[in-house]
C-alpha cells in the first residue's frame, strides 16, 4: 500500500488539446455524469465568441424538443439530434425524387425497419453530424455516455460491412474516414478526478484507438477543486482513512484535494497529458448558464 | 416512506438513474441493509466497478448468485444481523447476452444457429438496443419465479437517461412486432401491394445487393421465436406493475434532477409501475464549517463546496415544492468504497436515525 508518489508533478499545461481545438468537428466523450453537456456548450460558446459559426449537437435530450435547431447565442446554434428525424432527412436526400421519398417513408415496413433495426438509429444520428458539419465553421458534439458513444462510432464501420454497395455503403465508408482523420476531426475524452471515470477513460481510449488509430484523443479533467500543486503529496493513501465519510467541511475539502491528486496517478502513470477545468458551481437555477459562461472564458483563454 | 419501510413493503426494488450518480454503490448498500434486517437478499448488479467487486472480497462476480453472507460475520456492527438474513450477488454476463437471449427463446437449436450465422446478427450481436435491459429483466423474472429470495434488488444498466431502462423492452418488442415481421417473411413475389414492392426496391437500391436477402433470412429466423418473446415480455411487465415491485430513482442534487425525476415519474405512471421515491446521493449539506482553511487553495476549495451546498438546498426546496418524495439523502463520500466495512457505512447512512 506504500505506492504513493513522493511529490506532485505539476499538471502539464500543453497537451493535444491545442491541436484538437482547431479541427472543424469535435467529439467530446466520457462516462455519464462527468459534465459533457456543460463543457461542450462552453467550448461551443467560446468558438462562437471568437466569431466562428458554431453548431452544438446533443443526442436525444429528453428535456429538449426532438430534431429542433435553435439559435441560442450570436453565431451559436443548438441541435437536439433524434433518429427518426435524421432518417427522414437522410433518405430524402439520397432518394432525391420527392414522390418516391414519400412512398418510401410512408411505408409501414420501412418505418418498422428504421425504428427496430439494430444500429440504424446510431448510424442516422452520427450521419446527421457528419452531414451538417459542412454548414458550420465548428461542430461540437456532446456524445452520450461511453457505451452508447462507442456504438455510434462503431456504426459506420458495421454498416459499411453490412451493405456491400450502394449509397449507404459509400456514405458509411466516408464517415468512418472523416472521424479517423486528424485534419477533420478531434476527439476529446472528458473525465472527473475520480477513480471510475479516470479508469473508464483509459478503456475508452483503447476502443477509440482501435477505431481510429491515426487520430489520438486529447484528455481533459473536469471539476478539479482548487489545489496547491506545489504541496508535497501526503504519503497516506485514501484507503487508510478510517471511514469513507468526512467529519467537517474542511476535512472534506482537504480529503478531496488529496484524493483527486491521488486518483490522477492513473493517468500520470500512463504519461498522459491532460487539461484541467476548474470546479465551477453557482447556487441558483441559472447556475448552468453561469457555469457555461465562466467555463467558456476559461476555455477561450486556451483556444486563442 | 424511508428505505426500511420500502424494504419491508416491496419484494423487488428496481434502482434507476443516469451514469455517475452512484447507483451501483447505493444498490449494494441497500442489499446489505436488507440482509442485515433479516431478509434473504439478492442484488443483481450490472458491470460494477472492479473496486466494488474486490471490496466484497471477490475476484469477480459470476452469472450465478454468489453467497456473501460469510463475509458479513467480520463486520463490526452495533447490533448483529437479524436471523434469516443473507446476502447474495449476481452479475449477468452481458457479453453473451443476445446469444443467451436467442437460445432461451428458441425451442429448437437449429433456429438459434440460423440467427447466429446471419451477417446482421454477427455484426450487431452486441448492439441490439434494449437487449441488456431485457435480459436483466428476464433474469429477474426467473429468479423471482424460483422463489428463493425474500428480496431482490435490481441495479439497472447504466443508461443515457433514466427513461432508457423503461423504454428498452418496448424498443426490442417493436423488433419482434408480428405484423411487421410477417411482411419480411413473405417472398417478394407474393407481395400484393404495389407500393410495398416499390418501397422494398428503393430500400434495395439504398443498401446495395446482398443486404435484403440477409434481412429476409434474419426475419425468418426471428419469426420462429417471436411468440415466446411476446409472452415473456408480457409476464415481465405484469410483474413490474405488481405491488411486489417498487422503483427508486437515484440522482445527485443538481438542478437537472428536478425535471428528470418528474419525467421519470410520469413514465412510471404510464406503465402502471410504482414509484417509491428518489434517493439523493452525493449530498454535502450535512458538512459544517469549523474553520476557513489553512491555505489559499484550501479556502478556495471550501468556497466551491459552500456554493454546492447552496445549490443543493435550492434543489431540495424545488423537489419538495413539486411534491417529489425523497426516501433517502446520502452524504458524498470523501473517498471510494474499499471494503465491506465501508459499504456498511453507506448502508447505515441510508436510514440515518435508525441503526441496523
Amino acid at each position: 500500500m506504500a505506492e504513493a508518489p513522493s511529490t506532485t508533478e505539476t499538471a502539464p499545461h500543453f497537451s493535444l488539446f491545442r491541436e484538437v481545438r482547431d479541427r472543424p468537428l469535435i467529439f467530446l466523450s466520457g462516462k455519464g455524469g462527468v459534465g459533457k453537456t456543460t463543457v461542450t456548450q462552453a467550448m461551443a460558446l467560446a468558438f462562437a465568441n471568437r466569431g466562428l459559426r458554431t453548431l452544438w449537437i446533443a443526442f436525444e435530450d429528453p428535456l429538449q424538443p426532438p430534431g429542433k435547431l435553435q439559435r441560442i447565442a450570436n453565431n451559436l446554434w443548438h441541435f437536439n439530434c433524434e433518429p427518426a428525424h435524421a432518417f427522414e432527412e437522410y433518405t430524402s436526400s439520397r432518394i432525391g425524387v420527392p414522390q418516391l421519398t414519400r412512398i418510401f417513408l410512408r411505408n409501414k415496413l420501412v418505418r418498422y425497419l428504421s425504428q427496430a433495426s439494430p444500429g440504424i438509429r446510431e448510424l442516422m444520428m452520427i450521419g446527421k453530424v457528419w452531414n451538417d458539419r459542412a454548414h458550420y465553421d465548428r461542430v461540437v458534439v456532446d456524445m452520450p455516455s461511453t457505451g452508447y458513444a462507442l456504438a455510434m462510432f462503431q456504426s459506420p464501420k458495421n454498416f459499411s460491412r453490412l451493405f456491400h454497395s450502394g449509397p449507404l455503403h459509400h456514405d458509411a465508408v466516408k464517415m468512418d474516414e472523416t472521424f479517423g482523420d486528424p485534419r477533420e476531426t478531434g476527439h476529446i475524452i472528458l473525465s472527473l478526478p475520480e477513480e471510475m471515470p479516470l479508469q473508464e477513460s483509459l478503456d475508452l481510449e483503447g476502443h477509440l484507438h482501435a477505431l481510429y488509430p491515426n487520430n489520438p484523443p486529447a484528455f481533459m479533467v473536469n471539476r478539479m477543486l482548487p489545489e496547491d500543486l506545489t504541496k508535497p503529496m501526503t504519503s497516506i493513501t485514501p484507503s487508510e482513512w478510517p471511514t469513507p465519510y468526512a467529519s467537517s467541511l474542511e476535512d472534506f475539502a482537504r480529503k478531496r484535494q488529496t484524493l483527486e491528486n491521488y486518483n490522477l496517478r492513473l493517468w500520470r502513470d500512463q504519461k498522459l497529458e491532460f487539461e484541467t477545468l476548474p470546479h465551477l458551481e453557482a447556487s441558483r437555477e441559472n447556475s448552468f448558464f453561469a457555469i457555461v459562461g465562466r467555463l467558456a472564458e476559461t476555455l477561450q483563454a486556451r483556444l486563442i | 416512506m424511508n428505505l426500511d419501510q420500502i424494504l419491508d413493503q416491496r419484494k423487488i426494488i428496481v434502482t434507476c438513474g443516469t451514469g455517475g450518480v452512484g447507483k451501483t454503490t447505493v444498490s449494494a448498500a441497500l442489499a446489505l441493509r436488507s440482509a442485515l434486517r433479516g431478509y434473504k437478499t439478492l442484488v443483481i448488479t450490472i458491470d460494477p466497478a472492479k473496486r466494488l467487486v474486490t471490496s466484497l472480497g471477490l475476484k469477480e462476480l459470476g452469472d450465478k448468485p454468489t453467497d456473501l453472507t460469510p463475509l458479513l460475520a467480520n463486520l463490526k456492527l452495533s447490533s448483529g444481523m437479524k436471523p434469516g438474513g443473507s446476502l447474495h450477488a449476481l452479475m449477468p454476463d452481458t457479453r453473451t447476452t443476445f446469444e443467451n437471449f436467442v437460445n432461451n427463446l428458441s425451442s429448437d437449436p437449429t433456429v438459434a444457429e440460423r440467427v447466429m450465422r446471419n451477417p446482421i446478427y454477427q455484426i450487431f450481436a452486441k448492439e441490439f438496443s434494449g437487449t441488456n435491459e431485457f435480459m436483466a429483466l428476464e433474469r429477474l423474472w426467473s429468479l423471482w419465479n424460483q422463489g428463493e429470495y425474500d428480496r431482490i434488488i435490481l441495479d439497472t444498466p447504466p443508461s443515457r437517461n433514466t427513461l432508457t431502462f423503461l423504454e428498452a423492452p418496448k424498443l426490442l418488442g417493436r423488433f419482434f412486432d408480428e405484423n411487421f415481421i410477417r411482411w419480411l417473411v413473405l417472398p417478394t413475389n407474393k407481395l400484393v401491394s404495389e407500393t410495398m414492392k416499390r418501397a422494398l426496391s428503393i430500400l434495395e437500391k439504398l443498401t446495395g445487393t446482398g443486404f435484403m436477402s440477409s434481412l429476409f433470412d434474419f426475419a425468418n429466423a426471428l419469426f420462429e421465436i417471436r411468440a415466446r418473446f411476446s409472452a415473456n415480455l408480457k409476464r415481465i411487465m405484469e410483474l413490474l406493475g405488481s405491488e411486489n415491485v417498487g422503483f427508486l430513482m437515484i440522482t445527485t442534487p443538481t438542478p437537472e434532477a428536478v425535471p428528470e425525476v418528474s419525467l421519470f415519474i410520469d413514465n412510471l405512471k404510464k406503465n402502471h409501475f410504482q414509484f417509491d421515491g428518489m434517493t439523493l446521493n452525493r449530498t454535502l449539506s450535512h458538512l459544517h464549517a469549523d474553520a476557513s482553511g489553512k491555505s489559499a487553495p484550501e479556502t478556495d476549495a471550501i468556497a466551491v463546496i459552500r456554493s454546492l451546498q447552496n445549490r443543493e438546498t435550492y434543489v431540495i426546496e424545488r423537489l419538495k415544492k413539486e411534491g417529489i418524495p425523497i426516501c433517502a439523502t446520502l452524504p458524498e463520500l470523501a473517498r471510494d468504497i474499499h471494503s465491506l466495512e465501508d459499504l456498511a457505512h453507506v448502508a447505515m447512512a441510508l436510514v440515518p436515525d435508525s441503526p441496523i
